[in-house]
């Protein structure tokens, strides 16, 4: 076939471009994804005692899950383009982890040294990483998905950006029923949760991303 | 603050991409004539990128744009207004060129130039080298509702509501089997390379 003919066809009628976005494709995925891991959550932990609610613990796990959820569904729409530069919204992502790393080395810091571990291990580090992990994988059928319905070029990277987004919303999620209070914990532990999902979303990016 | 440079970026304001933003607004309107003029500048560029890249594989270059071309329609939804439209185009060139060498395992030749170099550098414009496709032969490989409803539309030429009185299909029905067609059509022609 010549490739004029081609040409022709595709052109024919082809009407206006459709619209993909976030709104339509991410937004709901991740609605959807972390309604369903704040019910298994609730579910199985039940929400944190009202009483912790006037501390800043709770609020510093959803101000930081929140921050990093927008900063890695910006990083998804700029991989999601071909041609798009990836890299302010790189730095946003890990900007937020390290304010919040920042935050955790201060916060361990100015805690008396007897309470120091306590403040970094609390009693569910061993637990929090996984949950978090785990709560990930519904948001994470949805952002693949989602990403599926774009254009990536990197498959690595748009995987990875499907896995911080997944693990962000699932640390919102854990965060309704986590009762640990110390900033050094959530940095650590929250974090290293979250980067799990990007390692499995990094890993699962070549293989379910592939046009 | 100034942005961070961008390296894989064609230069936006060279001649290609001054002529080609202007038609290819009008195309992602829905201006089916400025669509086939875009695409045939866009034809022409990337057989030189193509040919250049693929100098052992000459026989490739014609395929791989036409599959390149089909991707581009498949994927016009996610083209962003605030980039150059030649990034965009290259960007999913390049793609489909790692895509093409990973499949035939020819990783070695991932080092090369896979570069911004402006495409104004190229020598001249290739003439086109007939592709061993036959248009005919892979539609009658799709589905008989996509087969109908790409030929009443892409290849008569009917619009949506002409098409959909001669077969008795809904205009929403043809519109996804069109889409559905070429997609299906896109696929077939990448396991063809």
């Amino acid at each position: 076939m010549k490739t004029d003919e081609l040409i022709t066809m595709i052109s024919n009628q082809a009407g206006p471009a459709p619209k993909v976005s976030v709104a339509n494709r991410l937004v709901p995925a991740g609605v959807v994804g972390g309604l369903i891991a704040a019910a298994i959550v609730l579910g199985v932990l039940g929400l944190i005692p009202g009483e912790m609610l006037s501390e800043p613990g709770p609020w510093i796990k959803i101000g930081y899950a929140s921050t990093l959820t927008i900063a890695a569904g910006w990083l998804f729409t700029r991989l999601g383009k071909p041609g798009a530069s990836d890299k302010q919204a790189t730095s946003a992502v890990v900007g937020v982890v390290l304010l919040m790393l920042m935050a955790g080395v201060l916060s361990y810091l100015g805690t008396p040294a007897s309470e120091r571990a306590a403040a970094l291990l609390g009693h569910s580090w061993l637990v929090c990483p996984w949950a978090i992990l785990g709560l990930s994988l519904p948001v994470m059928a949805g952002s693949f998905w989602a990403m599926r319905g774009f254009a990536p070029t990197k498959l690595i990277s748009a995987g990875t950006a499907c896995g911080l987004f997944s693990g962000s919303v699932a640390a919102l999620a854990y965060a309704l029923a986590c009762t640990e209070p110390a900033a050094p914990f959530i940095a650590v532990w929250y974090t290293l949760g979250i980067a799990l999902c990007g390692v499995l979303g990094a890993a699962l990016g070549p293989k379910l991303l592939r046009w | 603050m100034t942005l961070p440079s961008e390296p894989n970026t064609v230069p936006p304001q060279d001649d290609f991409e001054l002529s080609l933003k202007p038609l290819w607004m009008r195309a992602q309107g829905g201006d089916s004539a400025a669509y086939r003029e875009a695409l045939s500048k866009i034809a022409q560029r990337l057989r030189r990128f193509y040919s250049r890249r693929l100098q052992a594989l000459p026989d490739e270059v014609e395929d791989l744009v036409q599959e390149t071309l089909l991707a581009l329609h498949m994927q016009r939804g996610t083209y962003d207004e605030t980039l150059p439209v030649s990034s965009w185009v290259f960007a999913i060139a390049r793609h489909k060129l790692v895509d093409l060498w990973r499949r035939r395992g020819r990783r070695d030749n991932l080092n090369d130039s896979l570069d911004d170099m402006t495409e104004d550098q190229h020598p001249a414009t290739q003439e086109e080298l007939p592709s061993k496709r036959d248009l005919g032969v892979l539609l009658e490989q799709l589905p008989e509702l996509q087969r109908q409803a790409i030929l009443l539309t892409k290849i008569e030429g009917l619009s949506m509501i002409e098409a959909s009185e001669r077969s008795g299909v809904s205009v929403a029905a043809l519109k996804v089997q069109v889409h559905r067609g070429l997609k299906q059509l896109a696929a077939l022609v990448r396991s063809e390379t």
